[in-house]
Protein backbone atom coordinates (compact mmCIF):
# COMPACT_ATOMS: atom_id res chain seq x y z
CA UNK A 1 0.00 0.00 0.00
CA UNK A 2 1.49 3.26 -0.68
CA UNK A 3 1.70 6.04 1.35
CA UNK A 4 -1.33 8.30 -0.44
CA UNK A 5 -3.39 5.36 -0.43
CA UNK A 6 -2.79 4.43 3.45
CA UNK A 7 -3.35 8.42 3.92
CA UNK A 8 -6.54 8.22 1.88
CA UNK A 9 -7.87 5.25 3.86
CA UNK A 10 -7.54 7.30 7.14
CA UNK A 11 -9.20 10.37 5.98
CA UNK A 12 -11.77 8.30 4.77
CA UNK A 13 -11.91 6.00 7.96
CA UNK A 14 -12.25 9.91 9.37
CA UNK A 15 -15.22 11.01 6.84
CA UNK A 16 -16.98 7.69 6.81
CA UNK A 17 -17.44 8.36 10.96
CA UNK A 18 -17.89 11.88 11.07
CA UNK A 19 -21.08 11.10 8.62
CA UNK A 20 -22.25 8.16 11.18
CA UNK A 21 -21.79 10.83 13.70
CA UNK A 22 -23.45 13.31 11.62
CA UNK A 23 -26.54 10.64 10.85
CA UNK A 24 -26.51 9.73 14.61
CA UNK A 25 -26.74 13.92 15.99
CA UNK A 26 -29.88 14.11 13.50
CA UNK A 27 -31.97 10.78 14.04
CA UNK A 28 -31.39 12.02 17.58
CA UNK A 29 -32.79 15.67 16.89
CA UNK A 30 -35.61 14.27 14.64
CA UNK A 31 -36.70 11.45 17.52
CA UNK A 32 -36.48 14.17 20.08
CA UNK A 33 -38.74 16.08 18.23
CA UNK A 34 -41.56 13.54 17.12
CA UNK A 35 -41.57 12.27 21.19
CA UNK A 36 -41.55 16.35 21.81
CA UNK A 37 -44.65 16.68 19.82
CA UNK A 38 -46.25 13.06 20.51
CA UNK A 39 -45.17 12.45 24.00
CA UNK A 40 -48.73 9.90 24.55
CA UNK A 41 -48.43 8.18 21.00
CA UNK A 42 -47.96 3.99 21.31
CA UNK A 43 -45.27 3.70 19.17
CA UNK A 44 -42.85 6.45 21.49
CA UNK A 45 -40.68 3.88 22.56
CA UNK A 46 -39.57 2.24 18.86
CA UNK A 47 -38.62 6.54 18.33
CA UNK A 48 -36.77 6.95 21.13
CA UNK A 49 -34.16 4.11 20.92
CA UNK A 50 -34.17 4.57 16.66
CA UNK A 51 -30.76 7.06 17.37
CA UNK A 52 -28.99 3.76 18.81
CA UNK A 53 -28.56 2.13 15.16
CA UNK A 54 -26.58 5.06 13.43
CA UNK A 55 -24.69 5.14 16.99
CA UNK A 56 -24.11 1.37 16.42
CA UNK A 57 -22.63 1.90 12.78
CA UNK A 58 -20.08 4.92 15.00
CA UNK A 59 -19.06 1.93 17.10
CA UNK A 60 -18.85 -0.73 14.24
CA UNK A 61 -16.65 2.15 12.74
CA UNK A 62 -14.77 2.98 15.38
CA UNK A 63 -13.75 -0.53 16.14
CA UNK A 64 -12.63 -1.37 12.82
CA UNK A 65 -10.87 1.62 12.55
CA UNK A 66 -8.60 0.72 16.13
CA UNK A 67 -8.06 -2.64 14.63
CA UNK A 68 -6.59 -1.28 11.65
CA UNK A 69 -3.61 0.78 13.50
CA UNK A 70 -0.41 -0.01 13.69
CA UNK A 71 1.45 -0.77 17.08
CA UNK A 72 2.39 3.06 17.74
CA UNK A 73 -0.84 4.00 17.15
CA UNK A 74 -2.56 1.32 19.44
CA UNK A 75 -0.30 2.35 22.15
CA UNK A 76 -1.30 5.80 21.61
CA UNK A 77 -5.03 5.06 21.53
CA UNK A 78 -4.61 3.01 24.76
CA UNK A 79 -2.57 5.63 26.89
CA UNK A 80 -5.64 7.97 25.08
CA UNK A 81 -8.37 5.85 26.55
CA UNK A 82 -6.41 5.62 29.93
CA UNK A 83 -6.52 9.39 30.19
CA UNK A 84 -9.97 9.85 29.13
CA UNK A 85 -11.20 7.24 31.58
CA UNK A 86 -9.17 8.52 34.77
CA UNK A 87 -9.96 12.53 33.89
CA UNK A 88 -13.84 11.66 33.43
CA UNK A 89 -13.69 9.46 36.62
CA UNK A 90 -11.73 12.71 38.29
CA UNK A 91 -14.13 15.31 36.52
CA UNK A 92 -17.47 13.22 37.46
CA UNK A 93 -16.76 12.49 40.64
CA UNK A 94 -15.58 15.90 41.75
CA UNK A 95 -18.76 17.58 39.74
CA UNK A 96 -20.85 14.69 42.17
CA UNK A 97 -19.18 15.79 45.05
CA UNK A 98 -20.20 19.31 44.33
CA UNK A 99 -23.66 18.42 43.45
CA UNK A 100 -24.31 17.39 47.05
CA UNK A 101 -23.04 20.69 48.00
CA UNK A 102 -25.87 22.52 45.86
CA UNK A 103 -24.67 22.60 42.88
CA UNK A 104 -27.35 21.63 39.00
CA UNK A 105 -27.97 18.33 38.47
CA UNK A 106 -26.72 17.39 34.87
CA UNK A 107 -27.87 14.82 33.23
CA UNK A 108 -25.40 11.48 32.92
CA UNK A 109 -26.29 11.49 29.09
CA UNK A 110 -23.07 14.29 29.36
CA UNK A 111 -20.66 12.00 30.25
CA UNK A 112 -20.10 9.92 27.29
CA UNK A 113 -19.31 13.13 25.36
CA UNK A 114 -17.21 14.34 28.16
CA UNK A 115 -15.17 11.45 27.78
CA UNK A 116 -14.95 11.62 24.01
CA UNK A 117 -13.72 15.10 24.01
CA UNK A 118 -11.44 14.16 26.98
CA UNK A 119 -9.70 10.94 24.41
CA UNK A 120 -9.33 13.23 21.73
CA UNK A 121 -7.18 15.37 24.01
CA UNK A 122 -5.38 12.76 25.51
CA UNK A 123 -5.45 11.31 21.77
CA UNK A 124 -3.77 15.04 20.85
CA UNK A 125 -0.78 14.86 24.00
CA UNK A 126 -0.25 11.30 23.33
CA UNK A 127 0.34 11.37 19.66
CA UNK A 128 2.69 14.78 20.34
CA UNK A 129 5.11 12.88 22.71
CA UNK A 130 6.15 10.26 19.86
CA UNK A 131 6.76 12.97 17.45
CA UNK B 1 16.66 2.46 22.70
CA UNK B 2 19.32 3.47 20.00
CA UNK B 3 19.24 2.65 16.76
CA UNK B 4 20.69 2.99 12.84
CA UNK B 5 17.57 2.98 11.58
CA UNK B 6 18.18 6.85 9.65
CA UNK B 7 21.71 5.95 8.24
CA UNK B 8 20.27 2.26 7.06
CA UNK B 9 17.33 4.25 5.37
CA UNK B 10 19.92 6.97 3.64
CA UNK B 11 22.11 4.53 2.53
CA UNK B 12 19.47 3.25 0.22
CA UNK B 13 17.91 7.10 -0.36
CA UNK B 14 14.35 6.03 0.90
CA UNK B 15 12.17 8.38 2.61
CA UNK B 16 10.90 7.18 6.22
CA UNK B 17 7.01 7.23 4.10
CA UNK B 18 9.32 4.58 1.90
CA UNK B 19 10.18 2.59 4.83
CA UNK B 20 6.53 2.78 6.56
CA UNK B 21 5.22 1.61 3.22
CA UNK B 22 7.25 -1.34 3.15
CA UNK B 23 6.75 -2.48 7.08
CA UNK B 24 3.06 -1.35 6.48
CA UNK B 25 3.07 1.05 9.50
CA UNK B 26 2.67 4.53 9.53
CA UNK B 27 5.44 7.11 8.59
CA UNK B 28 4.84 8.24 12.43
CA UNK B 29 5.63 5.06 13.49
CA UNK B 30 8.97 5.04 11.46
CA UNK B 31 9.56 8.12 13.23
CA UNK B 32 9.62 7.66 16.86
CA UNK B 33 11.68 4.37 16.09
CA UNK B 34 14.05 6.61 14.59
CA UNK B 35 14.30 9.10 17.19
CA UNK B 36 14.23 6.21 20.33
CA UNK B 37 10.69 7.61 21.36
CA UNK B 38 9.42 3.88 20.65
CA UNK B 39 11.35 0.73 20.92
CA UNK B 40 9.45 -1.37 18.07
CA UNK B 41 7.88 -4.85 19.14
CA UNK B 42 9.84 -8.10 18.07
CA UNK B 43 7.63 -8.68 14.69
CA UNK B 44 8.68 -5.48 13.60
CA UNK B 45 12.23 -5.66 14.85
CA UNK B 46 12.35 -8.47 12.41
CA UNK B 47 10.38 -7.16 9.95
CA UNK B 48 13.25 -4.38 9.80
CA UNK B 49 16.10 -6.55 10.05
CA UNK B 50 14.79 -8.62 6.82
CA UNK B 51 13.75 -5.48 5.45
CA UNK B 52 17.34 -3.99 5.06
CA UNK B 53 18.99 -7.45 4.98
CA UNK B 54 20.70 -6.93 8.55
CA UNK B 55 21.07 -9.15 11.99
CA UNK B 56 18.79 -6.70 14.55
CA UNK B 57 21.69 -6.16 16.72
CA UNK B 58 23.23 -4.39 13.29
CA UNK B 59 19.95 -2.05 13.67
CA UNK B 60 19.58 -2.08 17.31
CA UNK B 61 21.66 -1.17 20.16
CA UNK B 62 20.40 -1.77 23.60
CA UNK B 63 21.48 0.59 26.44
CA UNK B 64 23.72 -0.20 29.00
CA UNK B 65 22.13 0.55 31.81
CA UNK B 66 18.64 -1.96 30.63
CA UNK B 67 20.76 -4.57 30.16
Amino acid sequence: MSPVQSTWITYRSQIEIGLALLAYMMFLLGSVTILRGNPDTSWRYVIAVVPVAPAAVVVFLFVRRLARLDELQKRIQTEAFGFSLGATALITFAYGFLEGAGMPHLNWTYILPLMAALWAVGAAIFTFRYR
Amino acid sequence: MKNRLRVLRAELDWSQADLAERLGVSRQTVNAIETGKYDPSLPLAFSLARTFKRQIEEIFEAERSRL
